[in-house]
């Protein structure tokens, strides 16, 4: 048991290290979005440009700060018709809450996968002497709870618990398995 | 004259006259239900009514009473409370998932890999050429080394898109099979029959949720035709399962849970939609058996609180919480609507076309060898689904992503090939002119159809596959598709001829009076009705995807059309018709019986059969259980004595073998003649051991008709009371009894369905 210690101790100390990390100034949180159509329209040169994105403070996002800097030799003297044709909008959003997010999700997949590892390959081996007992059970009807607890090997009391729950719910499942895959009682 | 039976209480307990009060506890499990068995509502809401009033007369006997009384008052709200805020960010945390996984397939953010493409270029100033790849995203062949455009690219991106595709499908069904089966499909048909009473254990536990979770994200990530709004209400109900156990209220009795469930499910479309009062009228609609007003009130609440909890934890910088939020320009004209109706109308066709396919292929799964691959049928399909559904473009983008292109109005960001369209954007804030369809149309619109049809027919194979799968965003993908095309068809039409008599008054002018865009929603409207026959949660939750509030009229026509379109090829609904599938124990309560037999006729024991019943005082125990042993009934009628048949009470098969089990470990002194005493006294001499008194288990008060009542009455108190037996008598003698089984072997005879009642 110590070998799942030992798992879950590290993992934690890498789940904290992975928020200790630094992220490049190009993601950043707040941008000013103008849509604006085609150049062409005021006879410019340059078409298929339509949307123009830049990072500046809230009072600055308009036609003025953010388009005319990218497109202003186009257009030289024909602002005036063509900033109304623009649309500008300030959007921020939120990277740090998706990185937690995403971290936590690839957190408890991994640990699931593993888990689920362990229990196919390891806990076999590791209980090869217990699990005779209730292997013929498994396909009986009867569901009443006159099942006894398989004998464990008598260790100290906590880990004695957590191995009863532990095959109170692996035969929880099993009997959720029956019903869906074997029986197809449920879940059509 | 026996006096009326009263509440008597004294210090410690209460005892009332037909209800185990409140030290049930002394026979651990009683009033307690098994897996698989249907609750007796009427105990559980007597229950609490005796509970509370227990709790409210002892309010002033000193401060701990009184907050023990305010505790339970408000209860249900802070209950209600913490499902809304777990709903909501569970749903957060499913959603952000989501959108991170699904653009695995096509590469990744170096920098910041827990970025989605469209995060990733959100800064960047070079998105003006589109949205599509900025120099920041890492597609996979680049990280290869090959171009986009090259054809190895194109390979190499094709294989990466079906390996990811095929690892996210074969996670998720192995994590379901290894960990939680019950997280499997879309499960709102269970939801209906747990809610209406059924009992199915684990079905709503800590697993099937942590499960539930991970596995729609996976499902949705590997580009299978599913959706996450089925499943989303599975995962807020496991919560509210769970966090009624907190609440003894709540927690201990099922009644009173249902309430909590009910106020759940609401909760679940208002995260998975952005539509708080569309969950509410779900939840009312589709969803709950019983919904009275408090319900509404809670479910309110619930919804609104999840609501409030996603709107502040989302991240994505859009002003507008709502998922699909379209604004168009022009208003509908009043011609429109015929198209609209007639939407409605294929839209029920798709539905019934739809449900039929899926009910024949899920019964096929069932009873073929298929059903015994789960695993392997998962990936299977999603091998298949992948490999056809990369070259083409529509199908490659997510379903959500592609329901936003349909609904949306072409215009000056907007730069697909369905908006390939002959006309020049002067102006972002003017109107949009009417223009003829550019060949980029066309090819967007073949490419549609072909997407369409390959929707359909995945869908039909993808709905009760053993990984988390809903059925909302396939259906409205399905009809967007159909709208658009029928509105790009509209739109040229009154480009083409706009001297017709329609079009002469706002279209006349040389701007775009039809709007694709709307068609589309309301195609997606009508498709999701003729799946589901919803109504007015429907038209609800399509106004409140889009915020369209304008568009309820045609909405509604629209809903209309499909529904009676879609009825008149059959009355169920997909979770009806599942529910029928599987034999659940439903007893459907919005339909009329009409039929003009009696009690006598449905009752059992038929013919000439002895009726099964326990004496009150003159049984001994063997005798009891060798009853209990060889009759399988759930319900046992108690009467005064073998010759008189006068009805004393009803006792259940669970109370009698726990209560028989209990006394026989405690009490010494009980040998196999010990009299059983269900009620009244010990007569005549003592014999040498002394009775058994299960006084306490005996129902006094079953519900009771005559052989006479027309089964229509009948079926009416099953419904509206949830009760599970009915005792016939005649004459003021026993007859017979009928259960709820009987019952519904009875309608689906009459109604000439095909009955395989569960259990």
């Amino acid at each position: 048991m110590t070998l799942r210690k030992s798992f879950f101790l590290s993992f934690f100390v890498l789940f904290i290290f992975s928020f200790i990390s630094d992220v490049n100034a190009q993601y950043e949180d707040v941008r000013c979005k103008c849509i604006c159509p085609d150049t062409a329209v005021v006879n410019g040169t340059q078409s298929h440009r339509k949307l123009y994105i830049e990072n500046v403070p809230p009072n600055k996002c308009d036609c003025t700060n953010v388009v005319l800097p990218r497109v202003g030799d186009d257009i030289k003297g024909k602002e005036k018709e063509f900033c109304p044709r623009c649309e500008c909008k300030y959007e921020s959003r939120n990277t740090t809450t998706i990185k937690v997010v995403v971290i936590i999700v690839i957190w408890i997949i991994s640990l699931l996968v593993i888990y689920m590892l362990f229990l196919v390959c390891l806990d076999p081996l590791l209980n090869k002497k217990t699990t005779t007992q209730y292997q013929e059970h498994n396909n009986e009807e009867d569901e009443s709870e006159t099942h006894s607890q398989p004998l464990r090997a008598s260790g100290a009391g906590v880990l004695n618990r957590v191995g009863q729950t532990t095959d109170k719910w692996k035969k929880t499942v099993q009997e959720q398995r029956r019903h869906i895959y074997d029986r197809h009682t449920i879940l059509n | 004259m026996a006096k009326l039976p009263s509440i008597k209480h004294n210090d410690n307990k209460i005892i009332s006259n037909n209800i185990v009060g409140e030290n049930e506890d002394v026979i651990p499990g009683l009033g307690q239900y098994d897996d698989f068995q249907t609750i007796d509502w009427q105990r559980d809401l007597a229950r609490d009514r005796m509970r509370h009033r227990y709790i409210v007369k002892h309010k002033k006997d000193s401060v701990w009473d009184f907050i023990k009384a305010a505790h339970d008052a408000w209860s249900g709200w802070m209950c209600l409370f913490l499902v809304g805020l777990a709903a909501g960010t569970v749903a957060s945390i499913v959603d952000i998932g989501t959108t991170w996984m699904t653009d695995l397939k096509y590469g990744i953010c170096p920098e910041a890999f827990w970025l989605d493409r469209e995060q990733c270029c959100w800064s960047s100033n070079q998105t003006a050429f589109g949205y599509d790849n900025c120099s920041q995203w890492l597609t996979w062949p680049k990280l290869v080394g090959l171009s986009d455009e090259s054809a190895g690219g194109y390979i190499i991106a094709y294989i990466s898109y079906v390996l990811w595709a095929l690892s996210f499908a074969g996670l998720a069904a192995v994590l379901v099979r290894m960990f939680a089966p019950y997280a499997s499909g879309g499960a709102i048909p269970e939801i209906k029959t747990i809610l209406s009473g059924f009992i199915i254990r684990g079905f709503l536990g800590k697993w099937t949720l942590l499960i539930k979770s991970i596995g729609i994200m996976l499902s949705v990530a590997a580009g299978l035709s599913v959706g996450k709004e089925g499943p989303m209400v599975h995962i807020t109900i496991c919560i509210g399962n769970i966090l009624s156990y907190l609440f003894p209220k709540y927690g201990r009795n099922e009644a009173k849970k249902r309430e909590i469930l009910s106020a759940a499910a609401a909760s679940g479309v208002s995260v998975a939609f952005g539509a708080p009062i569309g969950g509410v009228l779900f939840s009312l609609e589709e969803v709950s058996y019983y919904f009275p007003m408090k319900t509404l009130w809670r479910s309110f609440f619930c919804a609104l609180i999840a609501a409030f909890v996603v709107r502040s934890i989302d991240p994505y910088g859009n002003e507008h919480s709502v998922l699909f939020y379209v604004e168009y320009s022009k208003p509908w004209i009043f011609f429109e609507l015929l198209p609209f109706i007639l939407l409605g109308a294929i839209g029920g066709l798709i539905g019934t076309l739809f449900i039929r396919a899926n009910i024949w292929w899920s019964r096929y799964r069932k009873q073929s060898r298929i059903g015994q691959y789960p695993v392997t049928e998962v990936i299977v399909l999603t091998l298949i689904n992948a490999v056809i559904s990369y070259p083409n473009p529509y199908t490659r983008m997510s379903s959500t992503r592609l329901i936003y292109l349909l609904f949306s109005q072409c215009g000056v960001a907007n730069n697909d090939y369905l908006c390939d369209y002959n006309r020049n954007y002067t102006n972002v804030n003017g109107a949009i002119e009417s223009a003829a369809a550019g060949t980029g149309v066309y090819t967007a619109l073949a490419l549609l159809f072909l997407a369409l049809v390959f929707k359909i027919v995945m869908t039909i194979f993808t709905i009760g596959i053993k990984v988390p799968a809903g059925l909302y965003i396939p259906s409205l993908c399905m009809g967007a598709i159909v709208g658009r095309i029928v509105g790009i068809a509209m739109e040229q039409w009154a480009y083409h001829y706009p001297q017709f008599w329609a079009f002469r008054g706002e279209c006349s002018t040389g701007d775009d009076c039809i709007t694709p865009g709307l068609y589309a929603m309301v195609g997606a409207a009508a498709v999701l009705g003729g799946v589901t026959r919803m109504t007015v949660a429907l038209v609800v939750i399509m106004f409140e995807l889009t915020g369209g509030v304008r568009y309820i009229v045609p909405l509604m026509a629209a809903a209309m059309a499909s529904k009676w379109v879609g009825d008149a090829f059959g009355k169920d609904g997909i979770y009806d018709a599942h529910i029928a599938l599987n034999g659940y124990p439903f007893l459907d309560n919005k339909e009329e019986f009409d039929c003009t037999t009696i009690a006598a006729d449905v009752m059992q024991p038929r013919g000439n059969a002895p009726l099964t019943i326990l004496t009150q005082d003159s049984m001994t125990l063997s005798e009891v259980e060798s009853i209990l042993e060889n009759s399988k009934h759930n319900a046992f009628p108690v009467v005064i004595s073998r010759e008189s048949h006068f009805l004393v009470g009803c006792v259940l098969r669970r109370d009698l073998m726990l209560a028989i089990g209990s006394v026989r470990r405690k009490q010494d002194d009980i040998s196999d003649d010990s009299l059983v005493i269900f009620n009244g006294f010990v007569q005549g001499n003592p014999s040498a051991s002394s009775p058994v008194k299960l006084r306490r288990i005996l129902d006094l008060a079953p519900i009771t008709v005559t052989d006479h009542t027309p089964m229509e009455t009948v079926i009416d108190m099953f419904r509206k009371l949830g009760l599970r037996h009915v005792l016939v008598t005649h004459n003021g003698r026993l007859l017979g009894i009928i259960t709820k089984k009987d019952v519904m072997l009875h309608m689906s005879h009459h109604q000439r369905t095909i009955p395989s009642v569960f259990h």
